[in-house]
Order: C-alpha cells, then structure tokens, then sequence
C-alpha cells in the first residue's frame, strides 16, 4: 500500500512525523497558489492522482 | 480591451475619457493588477452564483463529522460547538496565492464558498437542489449534500429554536411578504468590541491568560466550602470560558498553519529570492497574530483578516463592520513615517491587497438574501474618518491610502461611508470627491454631530462612546465598546414596508402570500376620511414591526444558551470578565433598529389617497380598492392620475413631506414602546439594499400608481426615480425637513450626479458647495452614483469590457456587470441631478 510520507507532496510536522501537511501547487482559471491539507503519514493514497514518489522515503 | 490597447493607451487618455477603470489597470502595481484579477466573483447574479464558483463540501463534511462524533460527548453544548468549529480550522485545507503578502480565507480553496451546515436546514436544501453550486462530480456530491442535509434536519439552530418560538409571529416573518431576515443569532452580523480586541493591547495568547485565571478562580471558588444559588451559576461560566478558551486557541494553531506553508514554500519551491523573503515575511506574521499584538501594518491587517474568517468560522456574517483607518492607522503611522520601514508605495499594495482580501470573502447564503444583494456576498460598509473619542478629527494617512488604492484595485465591497465632520481637512475631502468622481459609487458621506447625537438619543450611548461608531451593516451606526457593540442581527426585523399601505386596503391580508399577515382592520370602504384611514396606517404599521420585533427579540434572548458563540465572546470583554456569552442581552446596553425598507412608497401612496380621494374626491376609496386588486387593469388613465397628479416626496413640497414627517412621527414613538431584551429602543432605519428589486414581485399595486412586479423605490428617503422634478436642492430640502437626530435610526439618500458637470476643481467647488447645504440641513446620509447613461448602456450590450464599473445600488455597491438587468435599469432610471 503506498502512504502519504512516501509522497513529495507530504511535508511531516517536526514535533510529530506521524502527521504532516499535503502541499499542492493549484492554477485554476484566475489565480495560481500553494495549497496544504492535514494528513497522516500513514495514509493510503494509492488511488491519489497526485502522488509523486520521493527519491528517499525515512 | 486587449492587452496591446491597454499597453498603448496612456492614463491621461483613459481618465479624460473617464475610463477610469482602465486607468487604474494601468496605475497599479503588477502585484494588484495580478490580486485583483485573481478574484472569484462571489456576489449572486438574479440569485444564481457566477460559474466556477462552488459550495464548500470540505469544511461542511468538517463540522458534520465532528458533530456526529461528538453526539454521545457529556459535555455541555457550547463545548462541544467549541471542539466543532477547533476541529474545522485545525483540518481545513488552506492555501497562499501568488503574490500575496497577505493570508487567510473563510472556505478550502479561492473559489469555494463556506457552507455552515448547522444554521438552517432551509439553507442546506438550496446547497442540495442548485446543481450550479454543487462541485464537480456533481451526482456524487449531491449526494454527499444530501447525507449532511438529512444529518442536520431537526439538530440546525433555526430547527431547535422554531418550537419555541411563537409560531404565528414566525411564519409570518419566514413567508417572504413582511419580513428579511430569520431570527437567528448565528445568521445575520456582528460588530466586535474593538475597543478591547485591536488597540493593540492584547491579542488571544493575552485573552486565553486572563481566561487561566478567570477559570482558576472561579473553579477555587466553587470547591470551597459552602454552596449557594451564585455558586451554582458558576459552573456555566467555566464551561464558557473553557470553551472560549478553545476556539481562541484553534485560532493560533491555523496561524501557525499558514506560517508553516509560507515556509514550505519558502524552502521547497520558490526560486525567486524577493518571493522567498516575502513568504518568510508571512510566516512571521503568522507566527505573531493572533498570539500577540501586531507590531507592523502587515500584521496589524493580517491580525484582522484572522478575527474576521474565525468569526466567519462561527457564524453567518453578513457584516463587516469595521474602521480600518483608525484602528490600523498607527501602524500605518509607524511603519511609514517614523520606523520608514515601507514606502508609501509599499503600504499602499498592502492597502489594496487588504481590500481584496475583503472582496473574495463569501459564505452560502439562502436565496431571498442574494437577491436583496445583488453582486455582492454580504455589506462591508468599512467606516472611515470621524472623530476620536476626545472628539479630535480621526482621519489620519492611512484614511488617504484608503482612498487611493480603492481607486486602484476597484472593488465593489468593501465600501466605504466616510464620517464627516467640520474639521475634516480639504486633502481628505479632496481624496473622497475623487473616489466618487471615478464612480466608486463610495464613500458615502455620513453626518458625524448629527449621528453621534442620534446614537446617544436612541440608544443612551455615552458620548465617548457613540464617538467610536462603526457601521453595523449599511447604515446603523453602532459603538466598538464593551457594553455598547452588538453581536446579533438584531435588524433581522427588516420590514418590507409597502407592506404597511398595501394592507390598508387588504384588511392585512396578503394575496401574494395568501395569508392573513397584518392586522384585521376595518373593510377601507368604510373610512370616511384621511385621519381614520391614516389611523389605520399606523395599525398595520404597529402589526407588521411588532411581529418582527417579537421574534427577533426572542432569539436573542434564546441566543446564549441553544445558539452562544464562544469565539465571539473570546474577543469580548463583556464576556471575558462575566463568563457569559457575548449575546447575553443584560450585558450590552443596546442598538437595535427596524431596518424599512420600500418606505417611500408609504409616503407617496398616503399623499395621493390624501389629495385625489379626499381632498379633490375625484375617486372614491371602493374605485381604488377596486383597481388595485386589479392590479390597475382596466384602469390605466386613473393609475396615470395617482402617478401624475398627486405630489411625490423630495420636491420640497410641505403636501406630502408633511405626510412624511406625520409618518415618521408615529414610528419614532411607536419605536419607544418596542423594547429590545437589553431594554432598550427599536428605531426605525429607511433603507433598501436591493429589496426594491427583490420584493418587486411581492408587493402589490399600490396607490403611488405602482403595479405589482414593478421595481419599488430604491429606498431610504430617496424619492421614487425620475419622481424628483426641482433638482437636488429640493430633494435635500425634504430630507432636510427630517429630524436625523430623533426622526430614525437614519436614513438612507441616493442621488445621481453628473460626471461631465463635476470635471475638474470646478466640479470639486461644486460638489463642496452642495455638502455644505447638506450639511447645514443636518442630513445624516448621502451617497452619489457618477456614471453617465452611455457607460451603464455600453455596459449592459458588453459586460465583459466593463468588469471593473462600479454602482452604487442603495447601502453598498457593485459591481455594475454583477447586478440583475432589472437593477440596472432601475439605477439608470435615477435622475441624475445638475447641481
């Protein structure tokens, strides 16, 4: 099962890996922006169109 | 235009062409040119939301989840709504744009709306039947919609509080005929205790010390030996500091969030090094505000734009009452003028780039509100100028940066209505006429003696206080104090008051409705002359304001404990130092009011009856009552009499401002017998939005020779359009006629003025001269619409060249291109008058 943490979109929080932010890069049709949402290390994102593999998974 | 035009057109060419819109694209910053086109459009079109813009799923799957979750919690409700509305700002996913310096926003993402689904089951099922508003894949997220509709049915605040109101009262206001609002205290507008909250003596890690010690005490207290009925009333108080606690402490936590993603950024994907500094600029912001006090302009704005999305988080606000100027002009101050840290030029992209931070604000709202707003999600009236509570003019350089850098980004909301006073300086007055010269449609000019003096008439405000005034919404003025703010729509007693002469001849029953609404007075038929029939005015009157008044009254008297709002009491002194909610009505001193809308129309209708029925008896009251059931069928030459030959209010003519002062009389004293739960009075306030528009189709015929689905009046005391026949000085005698002081609330005034006329300093000395006559006649509101007919025409064939064209519509303004056919033909239709 692929999990966020092994994603480069998962930025894990320092005071507790086991949780972090998903940071995206969105253009809609009227502005570009950098977007974070709450996630678990742990989570399957298997079916994430999104997932990109990091180079180093810790 | 194309961008090649744009780029070869110069200023000067655009501004004597009073193109001004294109003139701006070109005078600000790339910065602004960019955050200005990144907008959403968030106003509502004829009720519908512009394309691509969606209903928030996230944060209302957010709130439902947690609520479900908590349903089996011990723990007292205003805990629990506290653990809800923390759970939503600690998961909620959020986001910087490109080139912002600022953060911060009400739903997930820039083109979603915030959908609070606990208000109002009635709000839910618009979410789950406009497949406009509905995300994409739109069927499954239906129904999503639908599972958190069913969820809430029977659990949202107007479900709890609907059995115990009295029923009656109720359906009467919900029926869409008298009424605009519902009697919530989570649905409408709160004004905030600024005095206690942006002064920059505290901020929330301050407020959550003093709650430690409040809790501390009080919990020392109760354990001690002994027991009494005060110690029992204790125990709420803890629950609603803890609870105050709570959401004063998510609001750090998403601050920090928003630090940590600048960082993100900052270290991970920017390459260009300014973008690096500015984002680690942001989260240096973040990292201050809300926990401490802002020590910058920069986090004096973004510390704001915090206390507005959390108190979005916990309510419907369809407000944004606030003085930007004087309580963020020291910082402007500072960092300008003595630290030199910003250039003027600096501070003025953060200026603009605050307005549109304002702009793109925008929470689901029900259907009837979107159409009395046409163009715009809510009124954020931001109140400039004015004195400071010594009485000392408050205007200050961030009050001009104001003005110049909403000419430059041109929003349509925030508005602004600017407090004038007779020490205000020519510099500042010279900034606004440019603003309404450039058809800003704002500020709108407000009279500071005359209101400062009404508040402490209505209300008993002491005078240091009435000085801090803000407007609530529109038009009311409201203090920034611990005992004076407001934290409830108490105007959701909106009357529609065409209502009140329709009825007259109805008996109170409403045909559109088909219920029996106002009082069951006698058959009109039977009248026999103008003070009985005027006697039974004033009845359907008292009818329609006190069914209004009793239901808003209740739910502000339910509100503490079935609807508290603990963030909102977290930034109230009145609640820190009580431990009750903020919307404890013995707390507050009081400011209600009885926004009137379609108020003329009573006016001119009696002034006709009075004249051609009895007076000239050319008709008699059978004929007309006969005819307006018809809805003047059959009858069109005698409508044209009532229309023609009976005399309309705003021409200085004592026949039928007599009639409104008569009116107005009978209100203010009716407005001492309402009572508020703080005991306080209910005055009446003449205004519209869009609810000429809106109740068109509402209303009746009326005996101003009005047919049913024509557009009302645009309101306030502004005379019917093209009714005002002897020029502008007339119309400001009748509105001088008025006391502002004792007559109302306020009351609101249109006028159209002509930009060709008002070039130049001549057209400045001219529009000077004209306020001064307002002035003198002790007008407490005017706000002027400077677009010629052959903009707002070639607007209306080519809206897409004409995005950045703003009117102003009654007590806010829009975007011209935003706004329904109807209301723009409406405005067109003003009399634009040559001073």
């Amino acid at each position: 099962m692929t999990t966020c943490q092994e994603c480069k979109s998962f930025f894990p929080l320092e005071e507790d890996q086991a949780r972090g932010d998903c940071v995206q890069r969105v253009k809609d049709p009227r502005q570009a922006y950098y977007m974070a949402k709450p996630v678990n290390a742990e989570d399957d994102c298997s079916s994430c169109a999104s997932f990109h593999k990091k180079e180093f998974v810790q | 235009m194309s961008q090649a035009a744009l780029k070869d057109t110069s200023v000067d060419v655009f501004e004597k062409k009073q193109e001004w819109w294109w003139a701006a694209e070109k005078k600000r910053s790339t910065r602004l040119d960019y955050l200005r086109k990144a907008i959403w459009k968030k106003g509502a079109i004829g009720g519908l939301y512009a394309p691509g813009v969606k209903v928030d799923l996230e944060r209302a799957k957010l709130h439902t989840q947690k609520a479900k979750e908590m349903e089996a919690s011990p723990d007292p409700f205003v805990m629990k709504f506290a653990k809800i509305l923390a759970h939503v700002l600690d998961h909620k996913t959020i986001f910087i744009t490109d080139q912002a310096q600022l953060v911060g926003y009400t739903g997930s993402l820039p083109h979603t709306m915030a959908w609070d689904p606990s208000c109002a089951s009635i709000l839910n099922e618009e979410a789950y039947n406009d497949p406009t508003a509905i995300p994409e894949p739109v069927e499954e997220n239906q129904q999503a919609i639908r599972e958190i509709c069913n969820y809430w049915i029977g659990k949202s605040d107007l479900d709890k509080m609907m059995p115990v109101f009295d029923m009656e009262d109720l359906m009467k206001m919900l029926s869409g005929s008298i009424g605009w609002g519902v009697p919530l205290a989570r649905g409408g507008y709160s004004n905030k205790d600024y005095e206690y909250i942006m002064t920059g003596k505290r901020a929330f890690g301050d407020i959550i010390e003093e709650l430690d010690r409040k809790i501390d005490e009080v919990d020392a207290e109760v354990h001690k030996p002994g027991a009494t009925a005060e110690t029992a009333k204790m125990y709420d108080k803890l629950n609603n500091w803890d609870a105050m606690k709570i959401t004063l402490e998510a609001g750090i936590r998403i601050a920090e969030r928003y630090a940590r993603l600048a960082r993100i950024i900052a270290e991970n994907f920017e390459e260009d090094p300014e973008r690096k500094e500015e984002l680690l600029k942001i989260a240096e912001a973040c990292e201050q505000v809300p926990a401490k006090p802002p020590r910058t302009l920069q986090e004096s704005f973004q510390y704001d734009i915090f206390i507005q999305m959390m108190s979005r988080n916990e309510a419907i606000e369809g407000a944004w009452p606030s003085r930007p100027d004087y309580y963020h002009g020291p910082y402007y101050d500072k960092d300008v003028n003595i630290d030199k840290t910003l250039t003027k030029e600096e501070a003025l992209d953060l200026v603009g780039e605050f307005l549109i931070r304002a702009a793109e604000v925008c929470q689901f709202k029900p259907k009837w509100t979107r159409e009395g707003l046409q163009g715009i999600d809510g009124t954020w009236v931001w109140t400039m100028g004015g004195v400071k509570k010594d009485g000392s003019d408050a205007c200050n350089d961030l009050t001009i940066a104001f003005m110049q850098a909403a000419r430059l980004v041109r929003v349509a909301n925030p508005t602004f209505s600017f407090r004038w006073h007779p020490k205000v300086s020519d510099e500042v007055m010279r900034e606004i006429f440019e603003c309404i010269r450039q058809g800003l449609g704002y500020p709108s000019m407000r009279h500071d003696p005359v209101l400062i003096a009404n508040s402490m008439h209505w209300h008993g405000h002491p005078i240091e206080e009435a000085r801090t005034w803000v407007h609530q919404a529109c038009l009311s003025p409201c203090p920034t104090t611990k005992r004076g703010y407001q934290p409830m729509r108490m105007a959701n007693a909106t009357a529609n008051c065409a209502k009140i002469i329709e009825y007259v001849f109805t008996s109170g029953f409403d045909h559109v409705v088909n219920m029996q609404v106002g009082a069951e007075t006698p058959d009109v038929t039977t009248l026999t002359n103008f003070e009985e029939f005027f006697g039974v005015w004033i009845e359907q009157m008292k009818t329609i304001f006190s069914i209004l008044v009793r239901a808003v009254n209740r739910a502000r008297m339910l509100a503490p404990t079935l609807t508290p709002r603990p963030f909102l009491s977290g930034i109230s002194e009145r609640s820190i130092e009580s431990g009750l909610d903020t919307c404890e009505p013995s707390l507050a001193r009081g400011n209600a009011w009885i926004t009137a809308f379609t108020w003329v129309e009573n006016i001119d209708s009696l002034a006709a009856v009075k004249k051609l029925v009895f007076d000239e008896k050319k008709y008699t009251l059978a004929e007309l009552k006969e005819a307006l059931a018809k809805n003047w069928e059959g009858s069109e030459e005698m409508r044209l009499d009532f229309v023609r030959n009976a005399p309309k209010w705003g021409n200085d003519d004592d026949y039928v401002d007599d009639i409104m002062l008569r009116c107005l009389d009978e209100a203010a004293k009716f407005s001492k017998v309402l009572k508020c739960p703080s005991g306080n009075n209910w005055p009446i306030l003449p205004e519209n939005v869009s609810g000429n528009i809106h109740y068109a189709n509402i209303v009746g015929a009326l005996p101003n020779g009005r047919r049913l689905g024509d557009a009302l009046y645009d309101g306030g005391v502004s005379p019917g359009p093209g009714l005002d026949k002897n020029g502008p000085t007339a119309v400001l005698k009748s509105c001088g006629k008025i006391d502002h002081i004792t007559g109302g609330r306020a009351f609101l005034l249109n006028q159209r003025l002509s930009p060709t006329q008002l070039a130049g300093e001549k057209g400045y000395q001219l529009w000077r001269a004209y306020m001064r006559t307002w002035a003198d006649l002790g007008i407490d509101h005017i706000q002027f619409n400077m677009v010629d007919d052959k903009t707002l025409r070639s607007a209306q064939k080519d809206p897409e060249k004409y995005q950045e064209v703003i009117v102003r519509v009654a007590g806010y303004s829009a975007h011209f291109v935003d706004i329904s056919r109807k209301t723009q033909d409406n405005i067109i239709q003003r009399t634009v008058q040559g001073l």
